[in-house]
């Protein structure tokens, strides 16, 4: 019977109970699986296809950054801060305003990529994406895809410059911002390079070399990730939290704190010192005038009244902990390592009374002290900082609109602290501290800070600040590396700025 | 009856074939057109008139359709009562690799270039594809040589271990004179039918008896010994070829047909323990298996090092968005300095080149197409008319729609990155006729006339069984 059996008769060897049902649930398996497969493509096509699209390692990105002529980047007064030339070969490059400009601007190489703002906005810059996402669907079907955006930014190249002048020789940072919008005018860091001299393809190479060997770092943006200890400066996050959440109240004084003036703070068997202040003699002090002498005992007891967790928890309201909100990538600021057994991550008792006046394990930027005293300035409201204003391609223009970022403080409180910060400037017992930084003709708020490295070299100086005090218009933050006290170098930078505000903006 | 009447031509229509090959064959020729309009446009050329249809090499599309319109008539003159979804399904696979292959930088592959050598594959996988579905008629040469095939699979594993070539730090290809390819290939077809004999003839012992370990059911512990040799077999593939996909896909067909078998998820699960046991020590011991791991979990933190291929990858998918570029509007071949083009693109990313040009909406359909594959394999076995072939047809359809899933899930990294071909898609000769040949022998398991199975061969164990319940 070769082939003879009719296919209905055929032999079954074995009684197979069950291998549909297994077959069956293979499928549904199966199909389960290439749902995830599906969901995969969609997270990486849908959900995340504008971020990957338009960062700067993407080919699309890279591949435009080559032959497309960028927009240009304006400052807030309408000044070309980048703009693009031919060279020989007919091929764009990039030319900077100045020097002054590179920490924040960055730079557009062919040879070298890029870096600042130049980067962040990359895709933006060279037009391979749109601002507006009816734009991106559109765009396929026209002629030429690529629509470059101009961008105008919220700095002022004339006070940029006044910054970077100010700092002169030293590395360091300035921040000023508007507080009432988040609009940042100034993002200073030196030592500054020639942008310029990068992105020509003449003399990248050269140059770009010799920058990268340069042990200044001027390749560092300090402003955003420079990450300083901040000394006295930090007394003001101490109390945003102590204030805020009701530990202390202004008129709150510390009976031990006179006497440990001269005596030291015992804390845990450990000894706080601070340097005594004439004026005050034997008095138990207030908030204000704490703040006004920049009393380190008595922020100490201050941040010990309110707990490492409560400490912490408020910074991280101000933004500590994580990277800021912000067109350029920042360094996280942190009050304390972390790791450690007490509330808050604190080691002990000792590291968070140090931490209190700025010491111990604290770390921050500018930019992250510019935001404490913007929240002060604007009533408690901290507003998202940000560089752009409107990016103007062949689609129109698009503005960036001020954001509130956090509601921080009530305004009282954000009042009590604006109040004594005034007094630190204004005031007869802070004069030896932040003289520098008064402006005739105007009130400035601020708190100085002197920021000990250990060691025998000289201290960070920082100041922070505002002004106008009663209707506050422009926040500032100096950091000057190894410039000494806050006094000496940080607070005339912040005066010589501040008068060259009131002048910028007719004040 | 004779032989010559068991031969005689009597040609039945296979209208749904063919109404679905007319489908395929216009999408692709709609394909073809886009290709070429954006290569105008990208030219700078008047994007109409010249004569006719502007295609991008629509020799190549011509010879490729008349190819499968061929495949499709010799089935026709053979009469079989076969399916009528497979063929139609992976042409059209076969047709967006092709035009994937034409838009490709050509320099990828040498001689012919990338296309043009991808076309006479495809038409090699069409001719495997229809002669095996035409003339295998009895699956005894199967079923009855298991173990000879085992041999061959294992031999032709130790040939590779001791004599393939290393490239890329994989030593995956065989060259035996003017031939080279990848024995991986065909070993998966190997295992197919090994499996589908051993675990026929042995079900019943392996469903009835069992060893009890703690919570565990283990299969009786004689019959232990093939899955242990299977572990080995794919650790050691891991091991010495450093082919991480190979052993995936083999060791994952074994665990999902020994659960077809048996329907016990217990050998499953321990199947699983025992392959994510052995990965973990692979993980300490063996640096290619850490890499891979490590880009996994964050290819980012190596963009440009270890991790670039699979961050291009997810960047052309991103590209893509939910429409895609369009064929030949995407950078997959941004060639040079990095960062731009994907390497190993053609073999090991088209899934991502895909993603780009074609969008979501393309994605979803190629997955669409190979889950239609699973499908019919499924519902063949289902119909089957004994164990064997059930077990066969299954585990052949899961041998392209795991292999799918593997390398695609890999680019999209949903699971860490192997280096495995994506079914009818990726370039490459090996690839392109096994695959082949598991459709073909598909279509043929499909025949709802074909002659009976032979007389029962089943294991004296199994007759012993038998013999108990019959009266």
């Amino acid at each position: 019977m070769l082939g003879g059996t009719a296919p209905g008769n055929a032999v079954r060897p074995a009684p197979r109970p069950g291998i549909g049902a297994t077959l069956g649930r293979i499928g549904i398996a199966m199909s389960i699986a290439f749902g995830a497969l599906a969901a995969a493509a969609g997270y990486w096509q849908v959900w995340r296809a504008s971020e990957l699209s338009s960062a700067p390692d993407d080919a699309a990105v890279v591949a435009a950054g080559r032959n497309v002529v960028r927009g240009e980047i304006t400052d807030r007064d309408g000044k070309r801060l980048a703009w693009s030339v031919d060279d020989e070969n007919g091929e764009p490059y990039r030319k900077y305003l100045s020097r002054s400009i590179s920490g924040v601007v960055g730079y557009a190489s062919r040879l070298y990529g890029t870096a600042g703002l130049e980067r962040a906005y990359d895709a933006e810059l060279t037009g391979v994406t749109s601002a507006d996402p009816v734009q991106e669907l559109l765009k396929k079907l026209r002629s030429n895809p690529s629509d470059p955006q101009a961008m105008r930014t919220t700095l002022s190249a004339t006070l940029q410059g006044a910054a970077v002048k100010a700092l002169g020789g030293d590395s360091g940072a300035v921040v000023m911002l508007d507080p009432r919008t988040g609009e940042v005018l100034v993002l200073a860091s030196t030592p500054v390079y020639d942008a310029s001299a990068i992105a020509n393809p003449a003399t990248a190479k050269v140059t770009f070399q010799a920058l990268r060997a340069d042990p200044s770092q001027p390749f560092l943006p300090r402003a955003t990730q420079g990450q300083y200890v901040p000394g006295s400066v930090f007394k003001i996050v101490t109390a945003i939290a102590a204030l805020g959440s009701g530990a202390v109240n202004p008129e709150t004084t510390f009976k031990q704190q006179p006497g440990a003036e001269r005596g030291g703070l015992l804390v845990s068997g450990f000894r706080i010192r601070d340097g005594n202040h004439p004026k005050t003699g034997t008095r138990a002090l207030n908030f204000v005038e704490a703040t006004e002498v920049s009393c380190n005992i008595w922020f100490a007891l201050a941040g010990l009244e309110t707990g490492g967790d409560r400490l912490a928890e408020w910074a991280g309201r101000l933004g500590f902990g994580a990277p800021l909100p912000f067109d350029l990538p920042t360094a996280v600021s942190q009050v304390t390592g972390g790791g450690g057994d007490a509330p808050g991550g604190f080691k002990d008792a000792v590291e968070l009374a140090n931490a209190a006046y700025g010491q111990a394990e604290t770390l921050v930027t500018p930019l992250q002290m510019a935001l404490v005293a913007s929240t002060v300035a604007n009533g408690g409201i901290l507003m998202q900082p940000h560089l752009v204003q409107a990016f103007t391609g062949r689609a129109g223009t698009r503005t960036v609109a001020p954001e509130v970022w956090r509601r921080v403080l009530p305004s009282a409180v954000a009042g009590e602290i604006a109040a004594a910060m005034v007094e630190a400037v204004q005031g007869d017992l802070g004069r030896a501290y932040t003289t520098g930084a008064r402006v005739s003709g105007m009130t400035v708020a601020g708190k100085s800070g002197t920021a000990e490295l250990g060691g025998t070299g000289a201290p960070n100086s920082w100041f922070i600040g505002f002004a106008p005090a009663e209707n506050p218009e422009i926040v500032i933050a100096v950091v000057v590396e190894r410039g000494g006290r806050g006094a000496e170098r940080a607070a005339p930078i912040a005066g010589t700025l501040l008068k060259a505000w009131k002048a910028w903006a007719g004040r | 009856m004779t032989l010559t009447a068991e031969w005689r031509l009597r040609p039945r229509l296979r209208r749904r074939e063919l109404a679905l090959l007319i489908v395929a064959s216009l999408a692709l020729v709609a394909g073809s057109a886009s290709l070429a309009l954006t290569r105008r446009y990208v030219a700078g050329e008047p994007l109409t008139g010249g004569p006719g249809l502007p295609l991008a090499n629509g020799t190549a599309l011509a010879i490729y359709i008349g190819g499968l319109l061929t495949a499709h008539g010799i089935l026709v003159l053979t009469g079989r009562r076969t399916d009528q979804i497979l063929l139609p399904t992976v042409g059209l696979l076969g047709g967006i690799s092709l035009l994937l292959m034409e838009r490709l930088p050509q320099d990828l592959a040498g001689g012919l270039g990338l296309g043009t050598t991808q076309l006479v594959w495809l038409i090699g996988s069409i001719a495997v594809i229809t002669a095996i579905a035409a003339l295998v008629r009895s699956d005894a040469w199967l079923r009855l040589y298991k173990y000879t095939w085992a041999a061959f699979g294992v031999g032709l594993l130790l040939l590779t271990f001791v004599a393939g070539r290393e490239i890329n730090g994989q030593r995956l290809t065989l060259v035996i004179g003017p031939l080279s390819g990848q024995p991986s290939e065909l070993l998966k077809v190997i295992l197919v039918v090994f499996l589908a004999g051993y675990l026929s003839e042995n079900r019943a012992l392996l469903v009835e008896q069992s060893t009890r370990l703690g919570p565990f059911r283990l299969p009786p512990l004689p019959y232990l010994a093939p899955m242990v040799a299977m572990w080995a077999i794919a650790l050691s593939i891991v091991v010495v070829q450093r082919d991480l996909g190979a052993a995936l896909l083999l060791f994952a067909v074994f665990l999902i047909l020994l659960y077809v078998t048996t329907a016990r998820l217990s050998f499953v699960v321990l199947g699983l323990v025992a392959f994510v046991a052995g990965g973990a020590v692979l993980y300490q011991v063996a640096p290619h298996v850490r890499t891979r791991i490590d880009i996994w979990i964050d290819p980012f933190a190596a963009s440009l090092g270890a991790g670039y291929q699979v961050v291009q990858a997810l960047h052309a998918f991103a590209r893509g968005g939910i429409l895609g570029t369009g064929l030949g509007a995407g950078l997959p071949d941004v060639g040079g300095l990095p960062p731009g083009g994907i390497p190993a693109l053609h073999t090991d990313f088209p899934f991502a080149a895909l993603g780009e040009e074609l969008g979501l909406i393309g994605v979803l359909a190629i997955l669409g197409l190979y889950l239609v594959v699973i499908e019919r394999g499924l519902r063949i076995a289902a119909s089957a008319v004994d164990d064997f072939r059930a077990i066969l047809a299954a585990g052949l359809s899961l041998v392209i729609g795991v292999q799918a899933f593997i390398i695609a899930a890999g680019n999209l990294k949903l699971i860490p990155l192997t280096g495995i071909t994506l079914p009818f898609i990726s370039y490459g000769g090996s690839s392109l006729l096994t695959n082949g040949l598991v459709v073909g022998l598909l279509i043929a398991l499909s025949d709802r006339g074909a002659e009976p199975p032979p007389p029962p061969t089943a294991s004296r164990g199994v007759r012993r069984l038998m013999d108990r319940g019959a009266p």
